[in-house]
């Protein structure tokens, strides 16, 4: 909130911009990363999942991602409707959401703990907390970079954003992202 | 233009303030994302024995002569596993909470220094999202403090988007 909190209330977005200091929506869209986006028709009904969402190319560089066809697509959405080309049929959004691997179930409780003893003054206590999450979850970069971001990273984790990005060797950032539906004679979501 | 017809609910993962002053001797139940302070159990188990005031306080369940119970839900304790979940040693009945996740199958995690134990949800409020693909609602505040809940923008599209202030 300190850090972003001036920011937001500077630019005046015309949407609404919430904060999650305990990461909630992580656990309950099994994010993994920032930006992500998930889109939610009028009934409140997924029509895409969890899945990266740059909306411009200022980290292009990084990630090597266009965003104009991920936008191109948002406007299709808003246009088209559930007849939207990207909005998910019912196999494949079931597909995408697959069951949580239990590990990564125990690896959201490790994190929130985490937090709630950082939160209420025990920085130190919530350190092998958030290591177990990491552990149990090393796909989730929240989980990573949150922890780092609560101390000094080197002194507690023994790392740095830069040394893990480095030990990616080559393989992506983000997982890909597939815009289009792959299964084509899918049901939608109705 | 985007913004016409699209809500955008954009969140912020952000760094939490930092609470000073916590009471070592105190034992928090995290049920449904809500802390509670209860009783301290009379021995040093690692699993938690509650009151079962502090059962129905902390997570809404009571006990009743069918189960263990919470609106619709009623989970039967097995008559021989009786003793794992229910003691009468001390003057107050004590309910263990952490047997009880172990059956419902929830996750934990508990820090044995500060005495906390996070509960999270059961495989079936896990696997809700697939079986209906209804966004899951939360609520959460904006920069001025004011709440707004997802279920809030129904009747509109809404992209929601993570952001974080790493």
């Amino acid at each position: 909130m300190k850090d972003a909190g001036p920011w937001v209330t500077a630019a005046h977005p015309s949407y609404t911009v919430l904060v999650d200091e305990t990461h909630l929506v992580t656990r309950l869209y099994g994010m993994v990363n920032v930006p992500t986006a998930v889109w939610i028709d009028e009934r409140g009904r997924i029509v895409r999942p969890s899945e990266v969402a740059f909306v411009d190319d200022r980290f292009k560089r990084f990630h090597g991602m266009d965003a104009a066809p991920y936008l191109a697509a948002i406007r299709n959405w808003i246009s088209e409707g559930e007849r939207s080309a990207f909005v998910l049929g019912e196999a494949e959004l079931r597909d995408r959401l697959a069951p949580r691997n239990p590990d990564h179930v125990l690896a959201d409780a490790e994190f929130a703990l985490g937090e709630y003893l950082y939160k209420t003054g025990h920085g130190p206590a919530a350190i092998p907390h958030f290591k177990e999450a990491q552990r149990l979850n090393p796909e989730s970069w929240n989980y990573k970079r949150q922890a780092w971001a609560l101390s000094d990273a080197k002194r507690d984790y023994g790392t740095s954003f830069d040394e893990e990005v480095a030990k990616l060797n080559g393989k992506p950032y983000y997982a890909p992202r597939q815009l289009r539906p792959e299964r084509q004679d899918d049901q939608k979501n109705r | 233009m985007i913004q016409k017809s699209l809500r955008i609910a954009s969140l912020l993962l952000a760094c939490a303030p930092v609470v000073q002053g916590a009471d070592e001797a105190r034992r928090t139940v995290l049920w449904g994302e809500v802390a509670t302070e209860v009783d301290p159990a009379p021995d040093a188990s690692s699993d938690l024995w509650v009151t079962t005031a502090d059962l129905t306080r902390a997570t809404g369940f009571a006990l009743k002569p069918q189960g263990v119970c919470r609106e619709e839900l009623c989970v039967p304790i097995p008559k021989a596993r009786k003793a794992e979940f229910l003691s009468g040693r001390s003057k107050v009945a004590r309910f263990n909470l952490s047997a009880f996740a172990r059956l419902l199958e929830q996750p934990v995690a508990f820090d044995a220094t500060v005495r906390v134990w996070y509960f999270g949800p059961r495989p079936d409020q896990q696997g809700a999202v697939l079986a209906s693909l209804q966004a899951p609602d939360f609520t959460l505040p904006d920069v001025e403090g004011k709440k707004h809940s997802l279920a809030d923008f129904r009747g509109k599209k809404v992209l929601l988007v993570t952001w974080a202030s790493w």
